[in-house]
């Protein structure tokens, strides 16, 4: 576990031991530092006291060579047991006396070496001139003492310090466990409610506070959150609750409405599919009733041809004209059941997409118009590159009829103008064929396209109300729309969209 | 073949009186150092000393045995500010002022002779004479095996009001005539 994860009691009483250990330990070793200095200096001056007091009691000695003398000068220093060696020296530096008795032992300088005190190899030697006050110098008296005294000394004090130091950090730790409550407490109270809150979400309790100081005003801030927090969370529990309810009430209607458009679509469905299945069937029947009229209707024209042309002659004037009354409808008849075959076709044929050039199609059926019936004038205005997509051959039957028709209602127009172009319609494109030729009333537009529906009779203009039926079911099948403007005498357009 | 021997009995006499030649003069030469030595761990009543830098004399009575031994060990030397000095005396009667005086051996044959005549002044007298501090005298070297040893009379010293160290008793013989 690294320190920064420590509980706060243990960094608290842990920063406190340190500390005063450190402390204690600082001054420990300051104390022991002049301890040592001192102890050295203590011996170094005893020695040298002890020195100067021998080398005064052996100047006789040296001065009347009495060496037994010296000798047993020396031989008193047995009683300090750190003297490890001692000499005299005569004044030529010869060796004189020296203690103990067998001193080869010891390194012994074989000459004095400059006077003075010192620590020289674990030992405190010492040079000391031996001489009668104030007269010639009579030799010199070396001692060496090992360092013993200083070291017990030194090491006596160390484990006595050691002992203060022990006590001292037990005191200190036992101290800090007591103190470090003041303020660990009021933050483990804290801790605690933190903990409280976070686990249970329970934003009504509260740490109790111990005391005036920072974290007083601390636990105080944060049960004023607290409070906050619990007012905050009961308003958004009461807003969540109403959302909820919104909800709910939405849900249900989206379910109903959904539950009733299922319910409809499914109606339309089924209509659409009777209403296919009817249109096929229709179909079917018309063609094969226009097929099957086809063979009775030719016959009538033949024989009718027959009977103008072998019996012409046995026939009165109004025999004749019935029977050319007889051709004229079944040729009508004919053309009318082709109308509806082709219709019935356009309803079966496949489409096969492609790109299609509508102006290139209308010059054609114009220039086609104008070869059929060259005594007529037509000004024609075809809008150039227009282009769409769609099946060709299904595409030419509808332009086809559009530009016919237009053809057709301008012929008791004097200055007679179909034009051919597009415009924008709903945000498309819509092309449009427009004429200024009888036009029709608008109440009845929405008449214009269905099968054998015709605003005019025969006689004022020919044709079997099958041309526009054809051209909306083209434009149908395309996916397009097709619708009519116009006004009687003011020419008509129609729109379309592909 | 006689002739031979008597060469080499006197070639061993030569070389035998040579060697106590050589004896006798690191013998002066300990005693000259002595003698000097003794000024340090002797000292002379107020009365003896007329000034601070008056020398300090020592004395020969009777024949020199020390040659130049003890001119060269003091030359230069100091006991404080008083320089020291050599003086011979062929006399008593010649003796005005002196420190030590040694009594050689051709004056010191009488010591009761030249001692009373010398009593109560204070001056330090030595000799090598057998029996010196016995009969009065103060400080008597005496040669034990090629050794200088001291006998010292304090009460001869005590008499000329002369301090002797209680160091140089210490490595001395002390003598008490009295029997005290």
């Amino acid at each position: 576990m690294s320190l920064r994860d420590w509980p706060i009691k243990q960094k608290l009483t842990a920063m406190l031991v340190v500390i005063s250990g450190l402390v204690l330990l600082l001054t420990s070793a300051g104390f022991a530092g002049y301890q040592y200095w001192s102890l050295r200096q203590a011996t170094r001056d005893a020695l040298s006291v002890r020195g100067r007091i021998i080398a005064a009691n052996s100047t006789a000695s040296l001065a009347f060579s009495n060496d037994a003398d010296a000798r047993e000068l020396l031989s008193a220093l047995r009683a300090d047991q750190h003297i490890v060696a001692a000499v005299l020296y005569d004044k030529d530096g010869h060796v004189f006396a020296a203690y103990p008795g067998d001193v080869a032992g010891h390194a012994v300088p074989a000459a004095p070496g400059p006077d003075g005190y010192r620590f020289e190899g674990g030992l405190l030697i010492g040079f000391q001139p031996v001489q009668e006050a104030g007269s010639q110098r009579l030799g010199t008296l070396y001692l060496a003492s090992d360092l013993e005294a200083v070291y017990d000394t030194f090491r006596l004090s160390g484990v006595i310090g050691l002992a203060v130091l022990a006590v001292a950090l037990l005191a200190a730790y036992l101290l800090s466990r007591v103190l470090q409550g003041t303020i660990s407490q009021p933050i483990l109270a804290l801790a605690e409610t933190a903990k409280a809150v976070s686990t249970r979400q329970d934003y009504s309790v509260r740490a109790s506070k111990l005391g005036e100081d920072e974290l007083g005003a601390l636990t105080d801030a944060f049960n004023q959150m607290l409070g906050r927090i619990e007012d905050q969370n009961r308003a958004l529990r009461e807003s969540q609750e109403e959302l909820k309810r919104y909800a709910t009430d939405l849900e249900r209607r989206v379910e109903e409405r959904t539950h009733e458009l299922q319910e409809r679509n499914e109606s339309l469905r089924r209509n659409a599919a009777e209403l296919l299945a009817a249109n096929t069937e229709l179909d079917a029947f018309a063609y094969s009733v226009s097929h099957d009229l086809r063979a009775p209707l030719r016959s009538i024209d033949g024989f009718s041809q027959i009977l103008l042309e072998d019996y012409a002659a046995r026939l009165d004037e109004a025999g004749r004209e019935s029977l050319h009354r007889v051709r004229a409808a079944s040729q009508r008849m004919g053309t009318l059941i082709d109308d509806l075959l082709k219709l019935a076709r356009v309803t079966r044929a496949e489409i096969r997409t492609e790109v299609v050039d509508l102006s290139g199609m209308a010059r054609d059926i114009a220039a086609e118009l104008r070869r059929a019936t060259p005594e007529r004038q037509v000004e024609f205005a075809i809008a150039p590159g227009l282009k769409a997509r769609g099946d060709a051959r299904l595409l030419r039957v509808a332009l086809d009829n559009l530009l016919r028709n237009s053809w057709k209602y301008t012929a008791k127009q004097p200055g007679p103008r179909v034009e051919f172009g597009s415009v924008e319609a709903n945000g498309g494109q819509a092309f449009m064929v427009r004429d200024n030729g009888a036009g029709f009333d608008m109440k009845y537009a929405d008449k214009l396209f269905g099968v054998f529906q015709r605003l005019h009779s025969a006689a004022e203009f020919e044709g079997t109300g099958v041309g526009l039926a054809t051209v909306r079911r083209i434009i149908n099948r395309h996916g397009g729309r097709i619708w009519a403007e116009g006004a009687v005498d003011q020419g008509a357009t129609f729109y379309f969209t592909l | 073949m006689a002739l031979l021997r008597v060469t080499a009995a006197l070639l061993l006499v030569c070389a035998a009186r040579l060697g106590a030649q050589a004896a006798r003069a690191s013998e002066a030469q300990v005693k000259a150092v002595f003698l000097f030595n003794f000024a340090q761990f002797v000292d002379w009543p107020p009365e003896a000393v007329p000034d601070s830098q008056a020398p300090l004399i020592i004395g020969i009575l009777g024949g020199d045995p020390f040659g130049d031994f003890l001119d060269a060990t003091v030359r230069g030397e100091h006991r404080g500010a008083r320089p020291f000095v050599v003086h011979r005396y062929q006399r008593v009667e010649d003796i005005t002022r002196c420190d030590i005086l040694f009594i050689s051996r051709s004056a010191g044959d009488r010591p009761e002779e030249i001692l009373p005549r010398l009593k109560n002044r204070p001056i330090l007298t030595v000799s090598d004479a057998d029996g010196f501090a016995e009969r009065g005298g103060m400080i008597r070297f005496v040669t034990d095996r090629s050794r200088i040893r001291l006998q010292i009379n304090p009460e001869a010293a005590e008499a000329a009001h002369l301090t002797i160290s209680s160091k140089l008793l210490r490595v001395a013989e002390v003598i008490t005539p009295t029997g005290r």
